[in-house]
């Protein structure tokens, strides 16, 4: 029993840490941007199918792969802002909330069709044998310690990112007031643009560590954004040790409700718990401990 | 409603094309069908986002409800008007419940709460199999499928086509009615609209369940017409949004624009799909994602489309339809307020102890304070004192920590904005807040049309409106945009329409400042004659004292929340404590 649950623990926080690093993405573009992206976890999507692909056709190491899509969604991430984000803060606040909303989810329709279309609707992932440790009867694969040592460093690196350099203190300062920041010698809607590249950048990575150890299915992205979302509301908007605990929560919880209950209910965790936090703090977490 | 030539024109050629469909073949049967139902669904949507400003991305819910709850009642051998009026009757509830939740919520969680509603549902109707059948879906038996020698898809295409003529006269009557404006109220400012005597959750909950019958109704034509229920089909993400692609595309909040958008995507959509085979959804997307870039407003909000003679109908607004042009009226014409008689003795306004705390800060404390009846107060005091919380408390947008309101008899803990409105409480913010995108009239005849006495018609409340706004000096920009207006023009409608809740009692934030000092001569003057003719008592808050010594009998001085000083002008001006901390120096100094 113990080593059940264990073996429970190790898929539930890989999971949870996979689900925060989606998370951190969704969390900074709409900390400091202000725009809530549907596609998010579409990118994910996109992200670990294109890197199983790759891997499929060139044998190319998955951390090169990483990079190279790192740089990929970086570009994207930007070009989306400057071109078809940015141009809706223009108008009137109706208009400009309800443009996002659809010009976000027209991508996320498009991007998962595409991927299906191009790759085939069945999920994918890179197929690399490595090898297993075993402690008593627990079972750790060599890819999980991969992916949870990918994680912890990411999550270090982005804290340090965002609290030490210049870039990350620009971030704060357009958080708090894009127009201060313009007037203190920031350009608002480059730093925008770059936040949101950084937040698609995450993704890349995200995706890359997923297809090490789980399929990826082409339409399975907004499910994706929906836990992404349940996590920054559980762990405070802007707030990367918030969502990660908040992830490591969601991934345990759903791994034990396949277990003790049914892995059909597993994607519904994540959508009542949104519910429940949404009805009981309307305005967040994060309002009850200001 | 006042519709021009054109659009008569266009009505009945859209409703005769609709009428004979069906005799054209099974092709365009299914094609209009299609139409009819996704107008249904972009309609009612559209009341809830075009009117009151909620984007309910899960509104595709109601339809896939409507569905099942068709289903199951047909599968179960109950007439098809009992399965219709389940359908509508259980789904409308289902809108009622989730209002509760939902709409403790604003603009982008509203949104993507709602959205989240999809994948639940989606994961109900998969796994409650003992009910739904899961993911094989609920086929419907065959033998229903031809009544009295015709398909029963023609009976469904003709209920569809009458629930579309419902809901295209019922967003006519939305646009035009008391209950519309509410709405449009809600869509501006939420607190405004309370403070305008609208109780706003009711008004919320209804337009959510009416639009969750309304799309059960097209839901239940579906399986009916298709023998065939799914998940998916009723569920997913790319479907759902398909109709608030339409009501998007057409014009958000139009009379025209669910009609117009359904009719132009529908096509489109129709014809792409016979055209290519694979990418539909791509091509959902792509549309979806051009209506959100590029025309977030709708085509026929477009300078274009409204320049065109003819087409340009379509696309008015609902102000441009509402036609009550000002009346001869005289300058100094009494407004519908009325006259009350003053007792000078009596006490109309009592703070006792009333303490206010945000976390740690607390803004005001332990304020006790008596305003008699036609009395004109001045408040004072620098900035952060507190005064603007005591205007928030008394007119109830925080509920005090501590302390007492009393009002003409009336406990005010524990009351809800729109109620305190009734007993006899206006008020002015000090940054104005008028519902931005609704006309100068419309602005001041919201808070005649929702008085505590059931209030005036619509007509009655637009004609009164215009004395109102006469008295306001707003009579020449009767029917421009309250988002057009400059600063003073948007402090004189804000006063304009606190004057119209028929307040015993006026609470004026800093309404003189930033204004020259005519404007400022003007605010004094209404002032003073708000009291003199009409008997309303008023509270204001004003740095320029020059303002408030011409017209007030009193003058209270708050400091860090506490009440530093009481009395007539002259005394309070002289107190050493009050030149201290407001005047930033002593007597002897200046001396």
């Amino acid at each position: 029993m113990t080593a059940i649950i264990a073996q429970l623990v190790i898929s539930g926080l890989l999971l949870g840490g996979l689900y925060a690093l989606v998370a951190f993405g969704l969390s900074l573009i709409y900390g400091v941007v202000r725009i809530l992206n549907f596609a998010h976890g579409t990118l994910l999507a996109i992200g670990g199918i294109a890197a199983s692909i790759i891997f499929a056709v060139y044998k190319l190491n998955p951390v090169l792969i990483a990079v190279v899509l790192v740089l990929v969604f970086l570009v994207f991430g930007y070009l989306m802002h400057i071109y078809l984000l940015d141009p809706l803060k223009k108008r009137n606040p109706f208009e400009a909330t309800i443009g996002t909303v659809l010009v976000t989810v027209g991508l996320l329709l498009i991007i998962s069709d595409l991927a299906a279309e191009i790759a085939g609707p069945t999920p994918k992932n890179i197929p690399l044998e490595f090898h297993a440790y075993i402690v008593g009867e627990v079972i750790i694969q060599r890819a999980e310690l991969y992916i949870l040592g990918g994680i912890t460093l990411f999550t270090i690196a982005l804290h340090l990112f965002l609290k030490k350099t210049w870039f990350g203190r620009a971030i704060r300062a357009v958080t708090q007031s894009p127009l201060g920041a313009n007037i203190c010698g920031i350009r608002s809607k480059q730093i925008h643009a770059q936040t949101v590249a950084v937040g698609c950048g995450i993704v890349a990575i995200a995706g890359v560590l997923w297809s090490l150890k789980f399929p990826v299915d082409p339409y399975g992205g907004f499910d994706l954004t929906v836990r992404a979302f349940t996590i920054i509301i559980l762990g405070g908007i802007g707030n990367l040790v918030g969502a990660l605990l908040a992830g490591l929560f969601l991934g345990l919880a759903e791994v034990f409700t396949s277990f003790l209950w049914a892995s059909d209910w597993a994607p519904a965790v994540s959508i009542v718990l949104l519910l429940v936090i949404l009805v009981v703090f309307p305005r967040g977490l994060a309002s009850v401990r200001k | 409603m006042t519709g021009s030539a054109t659009e008569k024109l266009a009505l009945a050629a859209i409703f005769a094309i609709a009428v004979i469909a069906p005799f054209l073949g099974a092709y365009y049967l299914t094609f209009v069908f299609t139409m009819l139902i996704a107008y249904v669904v972009a309609q009612s949507w559209d009341w809830l986002h075009g009117e009151a400003g909620y984007v309910n991305l899960g509104h595709y819910i109601y339809f896939g409800i409507g569905a099942y709850v068709f289903s199951l009642g047909y599968i179960n051998e109950l007439p098809v008007v009992v399965c219709f009026a389940f359908a509508a009757l259980f789904t409308a509830g289902v809108g009622a419940i989730l209002s509760y939740p939902l709409f403790r919520l604003r603009g982008d969680y509203f949104a993507f709460a709602t959205l989240a509603l999809l994948p639940l549902f989606d994961l109900l109707a998969a796994n409650l199999k003992g009910i739904t059948k899961g993911t094989d879906g609920i086929p419907l038996p065959p033998k229903g499928a031809i009544v009295m020698g015709v398909d029963v898809k023609v009976f469904s295409y003709y209920v569809a086509l009458a629930v579309c003529v419902a809901a295209f006269f019922l967003t006519i009557w939305l646009a035009r009615n008391k209950f519309g404006f509410a709405l449009k109220a809600i869509r501006n400012d939420e607190q405004a609209a309370e403070i305008c005597g609208i109780r706003i959750f009711p008004v919320k909950l209804k337009t959510m369940a009416l639009g969750a019958t309304f799309a059960a109704l097209a839901g239940a034509c579906y399986p009916w017409a298709y023998r065939y229920i799914d998940p998916t089909t009723v569920f997913g993400l790319n479907v759902a949004l398909i109709p608030i692609a339409m009501a998007l595309l057409g014009g958000t909040g139009l009379l025209w624009g669910a009609l117009i958008g359904t009719i132009l995507l529908g096509t489109m959509q129709q014809m792409l799909l016979v055209q290519i085979s694979g990418f539909q959804a791509t091509i959902v997307g792509i549309v979806t994602l051009l209506i959100g870039r590029y025309m977030p407003g709708g085509l026929l909000r477009a300078r274009i489309v409204r320049g065109t003679p003819g087409l340009g109908a379509l696309g008015k607004e609902h102000h441009e339809r509402l036609g009550v042009r000002p009346a001869v009226g005289a300058a100094g014409e009494a407004l519908a307020i009325e006259r009350r008689t003053i007792d000078p003795d009596r006490t109309i306004l009592t703070c006792n102890g009333v303490t206010m705390a945000f976390g740690g800060n607390i803004a005001v404390n332990n304020v006790t304070l008596e305003v008699k009846e036609g009395e004109i107060l001045g408040l004072i005091g620098p900035n952060g004192s507190g005064k603007t919380t005591l205007f928030n408390l008394i007119s109830k947008i925080y509920e005090p920590v501590a302390g007492e309101i009393r009002f003409d008899g009336h406990l005010l803990n524990g009351l809800r904005r729109d109620t305190v409105s009734h007993v006899g409480i206006g008020r002015t913010y000090q940054i104005p807040r008028p519902f931005s995108d609704l006309t100068v009239q419309e602005n001041i005849a919201i808070p005649l049309m929702f008085r505590g006495d059931g209030g005036l018609a619509r007509d009655a409340a637009l004609a009164e409106a215009i004395k109102f706004a006469r008295f306001a000096g707003l009579e020449a920009r009767l029917f421009d945009r309250a988002d057009a207006l400059n600063l003073q023009q948007r402090k004189a409608l804000e006063f304009a329409r606190a004057l119209a809740c028929r307040p015993k009692l006026l609470l004026v934030d800093e309404v003189a400042s930033g204004l020259t000092p005519a404007e400022v001569r003007a605010f004094v003057d209404h002032i003073r004659e708000m009291r003199d003719k009409y008997g309303v008592t008023v509270i204001w808050v004003e740095h320029i004292i020059s303002a408030l010594s011409q017209v007030v009998d009193r003058l209270v001085v708050l400091e860090q929340g506490s009440v530093i000083a009481d009395g007539p002008l002259r005394e309070v001006m002289a107190d050493e404590r009050v030149l201290r901390t407001y005047f930033g120096g002593s007597l002897k100094e200046h001396a």
